[in-house]
C-alpha cells in the first residue's frame, strides 16, 4: 500500500517535472531569455470533530503550476490550476507578449547557477508512514483528543479537534539548466476550546504539527494543555493601565519573530518599508540575542534542500550577539542590495525557512519565579504591526504575576511598544524552543511594555 | 441565462450523474460548486511596471451533507470522470446507504443583478490599466517631495461559478471584481511612515473613467503617510472613542457582524445564540447586512450555494433580530435562508459569511458628535482587526486625531483599541447621520477562508474603550 502509493506520486513527479522542462523550453522558442516553471501537486486531509461527532472532512488533490518569464530584462509571470498543456501554452505565448508592456527591470533575472542543493533525503521532510495511514485512524485521533479534554468539567464547549494531514512534492525547472523536486509531508492535531458560561466565556487551545507523524504530540498531551490554557483564563480581571515587565510564552514570541522576519526581508529592505534599513552591522539588541534562518535542519517544517527559485538553503545568522548581520533575500532583493541570495525565495517574494530565536538555559518557571510583578503575555488578537516603524500595538490577555507567583488572568488588555525598542529589553531567553511552527521562539522576558487597561 | 463555455464539458444529464454518485451512500443533500477564474495584475514600484500577472483557477467542488456532517472533495480537472470520482470520496461521510432522490435539474433564471457595469476586465486591455495604475503613482509621488517610495497594485477577477445540486437547482453567474491600491512611503528628518488607499468593487473600469478619477487614490495614501510623519503616539487607558464614518466600519465588522454567523449561534459558541429577541446594545443601533448593494465588494447575484441573497437586519434598536445563514445552518436551526453560504473558491465548501455590513444613520451631525467629547480620540482610518466568539474583540486604527474640548487636535499614529462587543454595544451614546463605507478593498479571513467584504457606518460615539497607546 505504502509502497504503490509512494510510486503513483514519484511517476506523478517525473511527468510533471517533464511537463515543466517542456514549457521552459517552449517558453525559450518563444524568445524569452529566461524562464521559471514551478508546479506543486499533492494530497490533503482534513477532519473536523466537534461534541463526538464528524464535522467535516475533506479529502483532495491538488496541483497548481507557475510561471515567470523575462525577456529584454522585462518579467511577466503567470498560474494555473488547470495543468492542461493546451492552457499551459496559451499562458506562456500571452505572458510573452504581455512581458512587452512592463518596463525593463535590470535588477530581474533567475539566480546564476550555484553548487547543487542537498540530497532532500538528508533533510528527512517525507514521512512514507502518512502517505498510507488510514482515514479511521486519523478521525480516531481527532475524537480521542477532543474526549480527553470534554472530560473535564470546567470546559464548556468545543470548537471541534482536527487532524490534517498532506503529502506532497515541489518540482521546479529553469532555463539556466536547473531541474528539481523534493518530496514533503506533514500533518497536524489540534483543539479549540471554551470553559465559563455564555457571558463569561473564556477560550483557547493547543495543537502539534511535524512532518513525521510519529512525532505528533500524542492526544493526551494536547487535550491536557490545551484544557490547562483555557481554563487558566477564567475569572479574568481589569488592570490599569500601566508599564510593567512582561513575559511571552513561546506561542508569543512566534509572532514576535514573524514581526521580526518581515523587518529583514530583504524586500521591506529595498522599498525602505523597515525600521532595519541601513543597520547591518549595527547592534540592534542585547547580546544575548542570536536571530537565525537554517532551511537545512532535518525534519524540521521550515526545511528545503532548496528555495522557489532553485537556490541551496542555507543556516544565516541574522542577529549574531545582537549585531545584526544578514537580510535574508530572495536573488531579485540581493541584487538591489548588493548582497547574496539566503535561499528565501518563496512565491514571487521572501518566506522564512526555520526562523528561531536561539535558547537560553533558563526553564519558563525560572523566568516566571523572577518576575516580581507583571505580565505573562498568553494570547494576542490583531493585527497592529508596523515594519516601517518597528511599532506594535495588539489586543492582549494575559495572567498577573507577583513575587514570582501567577494570581489571576487578565483580558481586555492591549501591549503597545516597539520592536526596536523590545529586542533591546530582552532580558531572558528560556530553554524551551520548539519546531512547531517554521517561525518559534522560546520563552522571553521584556523588560518594559506599556498595557493599556481601565 | 449565462452560458459559460468553461463548464461545457458537462451537461446537466453529467452533473445528474454526479449528484447521485455524492448520494451512493446516502446522505440529505449533495451539491457541485464548478468555478473558473481569470485573475489579471499589474504591479509598479521603483518607478517601473515591475511585472504583470495572469492566473487561472478552475476546478470543481463537490459536497455530501448527512445529518450535521459535510463531506467534501475537489479536483481541479473540469470533466465528467474526475468530477465523479471527487463525488464518491465525498459520500463517504454518509454510510446509510438508501435510495436517495435526485431531483431533475432545471436551469434557474438569476433575478438581479448587483454588478453595475459597462467595461468589464476582460473589455479593457492591460495597456490602459497600467496607464491607470501610473496614473495613481505619479498623483502619490509628485505630491510631496517627503514621499520616498510608491507601490501601486491593481489586480481584476472575472469568476465564473455555476452550482448543481440535488434539490434540481442549476444556477450560474459571472462576478467581476476590482481592486487598485496604493502603499507611500513618507520620510522626513530620519523617520519614515506609510500611507495606504485604494478603492475598487464587483465594477467595471468605467468607474474609474466616470466616478473615481484615480489620483485621488494616490493623493489619499500620500496624505495619510505624510500625517503620520506629525502624528504623536496615541495616549493609553480607557476614554471617549469617537469613530469616522466610513472607515470605521470594521468596528461593526468584528464586534458584531461574526458572532451573528449562523454557525457560530448553532454551535453555541458565540456569545449570541441564546440572545435573539434581546437587547444587547444601545437603542440608537440598527445593523444590516446586505449583499445587495450594487457595486461592492461584498455583494453578489447569488451566494456560493447558489441561494439569491436578501438584505439581513441583524440588530434593530440593540436588539438581536437575525443570523446569517447558510444552507447547513439554516436547515439545523430551522430558519430560513439568507444567502450568505459563501466559500473562497472550489477547494472549500460554504461557511456563513459576512457581505457589506453596515450601522445604519442615526439624527446627530459629526460636529455635535465631536464637540460632545471633552477628551478622547478620532479614530479616522483602520487597518483591521479581530474577534473572538466570547465576544472579545480588537480593531487597529492606522491614523487619527486626538479630541481635546471639542475639537480635532493633534494627528495620532497606529494604536489598537479592545472591548467586549456587548459593552461597547451598549456604550454606543451617539450616531451620526453620515452614514458612509470603508474603501472597497476588504478582505475577511475565517477558517483560513479568505472573502471580498465590505462594511460602514456613521460617526459614532463610544463612551469608553480601552486604547492601547502610550503612557
Amino acid at each position: 500500500m505504502t509502497q504503490e502509493r509512494e510510486n503513483n506520486l514519484d511517476k506523478e513527479i517525473k511527468d510533471l517535472q517533464s511537463l515543466a522542462e517542456n514549457l521552459v523550453s517552449y517558453g525559450r522558442s518563444l524568445g524569452a531569455e529566461e524562464i521559471e516553471v514551478a508546479v506543486a501537486t499533492g494530497r490533503e486531509f482534513s477532519v473536523n470533530v466537534r461534541l463526538q461527532a464528524i464535522e467535516d472532512l475533506t479529502e483532495a488533490n491538488f496541483r497548481y503550476l507557475s510561471m515567470k518569464i523575462i525577456k529584454d530584462k522585462k518579467v511577466a509571470s503567470a498560474s494555473s490550476s488547470d495543468l492542461s498543456l493546451e492552457t499551459l501554452k496559451d499562458l506562456m505565448r500571452k505572458a510573452v507578449k504581455r512581458a512587452e508592456l512592463a518596463n525593463k527591470d535590470e535588477w530581474a533575472g533567475l539566480p546564476t547557477p550555484t553548487e547543487p542543493y542537498p540530497d532532500p533525503a538528508s533533510l528527512c521532510l517525507y514521512d512514507p508512514e502518512i502517505a498510507c495511514l488510514e482515514p479511521r485512524k486519523k478521525i480516531e485521533l481527532a475524537f480521542e483528543t477532543e474526549k480527553i479534554a470534554l472530560a473535564d468539567s470546567r470546559i464548556t464547549n468545543s470548537h471541534g479537534a482536527s487532524f490534517g494531514s498532506s503529502e506532497g512534492a515541489y518540482i521546479l525547472a529553469n532555463s539556466h539548466g536547473f531541474s528539481g523536486f523534493y518530496k514533503a509531508t506533514s500533518c497536524s492535531l489540534s483543539l479549540s476550546l471554551q470553559a465559563g458560561d455564555t457571558d463569561n466565556r473564556v477560550e483557547d487551545g493547543w495543537f502539534s504539527s511535524k512532518r513525521f507523524f510519529q512525532e505528533l504530540d500524542p492526544p493526551e498531551a494536547i487535550a491536557k494543555k490545551a484544557v490547562e490554557r483555557t481554563t487558566r483564563l477564567l475569572k479574568p480581571q481589569k488592570i490599569k493601565t500601566q508599564s510593567i515587565p512582561v513575559i511571552f510564552e513561546p506561542s508569543q514570541t512566534a509572532w514576535l519573530l514573524g514581526f521580526l522576519f518581515t523587518c529583514v526581508a530583504g524586500t521591506s529592505i529595498y522599498h525602505r518599508a523597515s525600521f532595519l534599513v541601513d543597520k547591518l552591522g549595527e547592534k540592534i539588541a542585547t547580546s544575548q540575542i542570536t536571530v537565525i534562518d537554517d532551511g537545512l535542519i532535518p525534519g524540521k517544517l521550515g526545511s528545503r534542500p532548496f528555495d522557489s527559485e532553485g537556490v541551496p538553503t542555507r543556516k544565516t545568522i541574522v542577529i549574531d550577539s545582537g549585531i545584526l548581520r544578514n537580510y535574508l533575500c530572495n536573488t531579485y532583493a540581493a541584487r538591489k542590495l548588493n548582497l547574496s541570495s539566503t535561499g528565501n525565495a518563496e512565491g514571487g517574494g521572501i518566506g522564512p525557512n526555520n526562523f528561531y530565536l536561539v535558547p537560553g538555559e533558563l526553564s519558563p518557571e525560572e523566568i516566571i519565579a523572577s518576575l516580581d510583578r507583571g505580565l505573562i503575555l498568553v494570547k494576542t488578537i490583531g493585527h497592529g504591526l508596523n515594519p516601517v516603524t518597528g511599532d506594535i500595538s495588539r489586543g492582549a490577555f494575559g495572567l498577573w504575576v507577583e513575587k514570582g507567583e501567577i494570581l489571576y488572568p487578565v483580558s481586555e488588555i492591549t501591549i503597545a511598544g516597539n520592536l526596536g525598542e523590545i529586542l533591546n529589553q530582552i532580558e531572558l531567553i528560556g530553554s524551551d524552543l520548539k519546531f512547531e511552527t517554521s517561525v518559534c521562539g522560546p520563552t522571553i522576558k521584556v523588560a518594559e511594555l506599556t498595557v493599556a487597561g481601565e | 441565462m449565462i452560458l459559460c463555455n468553461h463548464f461545457a464539458n458537462l451537461s446537466l444529464r453529467d452533473l445528474q450523474l454526479i449528484l447521485e454518485a455524492a448520494l451512493s451512500q446516502g446522505g440529505d443533500f449533495a451539491d457541485i460548486f464548478m468555478e473558473y477564474r481569470h485573475y489579471q495584475a499589474v504591479t509598479m514600484e521603483e518607478d517601473i511596471i515591475k511585472e504583470t500577472g495572469e492566473t487561472i483557477i478552475q476546478g470543481i467542488g463537490i459536497r455530501v451533507i448527512s445529518g450535521e456532517k459535510t463531506g467534501y472533495a475537489y479536483t481541479n480537472e473540469l470533466n465528467f470522470e474526475k468530477a465523479r470520482q471527487a463525488a464518491l470520496t465525498a459520500a463517504t461521510i454518509a454510510s446509510s446507504p438508501r435510495p436517495i432522490e435526485i431531483k431533475p435539474l432545471v436551469t434557474k433564471e438569476v433575478l438581479s443583478n448587483f454588478y453595475p457595469l459597462k467595461i468589464s476586465p476582460n473589455q479593457f486591455e492591460l495597456d490602459k490599466k497600467i496607464d491607470l495604475v501610473k496614473e495613481v503613482y505619479a498623483a502619490c509621488l509628485r505630491f510631496d517631495s517627503k514621499i520616498i517610495r510608491v507601490k501601486v497594485t491593481l489586480g481584476d477577477v472575472l469568476q465564473w461559478v455555476a452550482i448543481a445540486n440535488s434539490e434540481g437547482l442549476y444556477i450560474a453567474d459571472i462576478r467581476p471584481m476590482i481592486r487598485l491600491t496604493c502603499v507611500a512611503i513618507a520620510e522626513d528628518k530620519g523617520k519614515r511612515e506609510v500611507g495606504f488607499a485604494g478603492t475598487g468593487g464587483r465594477i467595471g473600469y468605467d468607474y474609474f473613467l466616470e466616478k473615481h478619477p484615480v489620483r485621488l487614490i494616490g493623493e489619499e495614501a500620500a496624505q495619510e503617510a505624510l500625517k503620520l510623519l506629525e502624528a504623536i503616539e496615541p495616549p493609553a487607558g480607557e476614554m471617549p472613542v469617537v469613530l469616522a464614518a466610513g472607515h470605521s466600519g470594521v468596528l461593526v465588522h468584528e464586534a458584531v457582524g461574526h458572532l451573528l454567523e449562523a454557525d457560530f449561534n448553532r454551535k453555541k459558541t458565540s456569545i449570541f445564540w441564546n440572545k435573539l429577541g434581546q437587547k444587547v446594545g444601545s437603542s440608537l443601533v440598527r445593523i444590516i447586512d446586505d449583499p445587495t448593494i450594487p457595486g461592492f465588494r461584498g455583494s453578489y447575484n447569488l451566494d456560493d450555494e447558489g441561494t439569491q441573497p436578501k438584505p439581513v437586519l441583524l440588530i434593530d434598536k440593540g436588539v438581536v433580530t437575525g443570523f446569517l445563514q447558510d444552507r447547513l445552518s439554516s436547515k439545523i436551526m430551522k430558519q430560513p435562508l439568507t444567502g450568505h453560504g459563501r466559500r473562497q473558491d472550489f477547494t472549500c465548501f460554504p461557511l456563513p459569511r459576512m457581505s457589506n455590513t453596515y450601522i445604519d444613520r442615526g439624527e446627530h451631525t459629526p460636529e455635535e458628535i465631536i464637540k460632545s467629547v471633552k477628551k478622547g480620540i478620532y479614530a479616522e482610518k483602520f487597518e483591521g482587526g479581530q474577534v473572538e466568539d466570547s465576544g472579545k474583540f480588537t480593531f487597529t486604527i492606522s491614523s487619527g486625531h486626538l479630541i481635546e474640548e471639542g475639537r480635532l487636535t493633534v494627528p495620532i499614529k497606529q494604536a489598537t483599541l479592545i472591548g467586549m462587543n456587548i459593552d461597547i454595544l451598549k456604550a454606543i451614546s451617539m450616531v451620526g447621520s453620515d452614514l458612509a463605507f470603508s474603501p472597497q478593498t476588504g478582505t475577511c479571513s475565517k477558517e483560513g477562508q479568505e472573502v471580498p467584504v465590505s462594511d460602514g457606518c456613521p460617526t459614532l460615539k463610544i463612551e469608553k474603550m480601552t486604547v492601547g497607546g502610550q503612557l
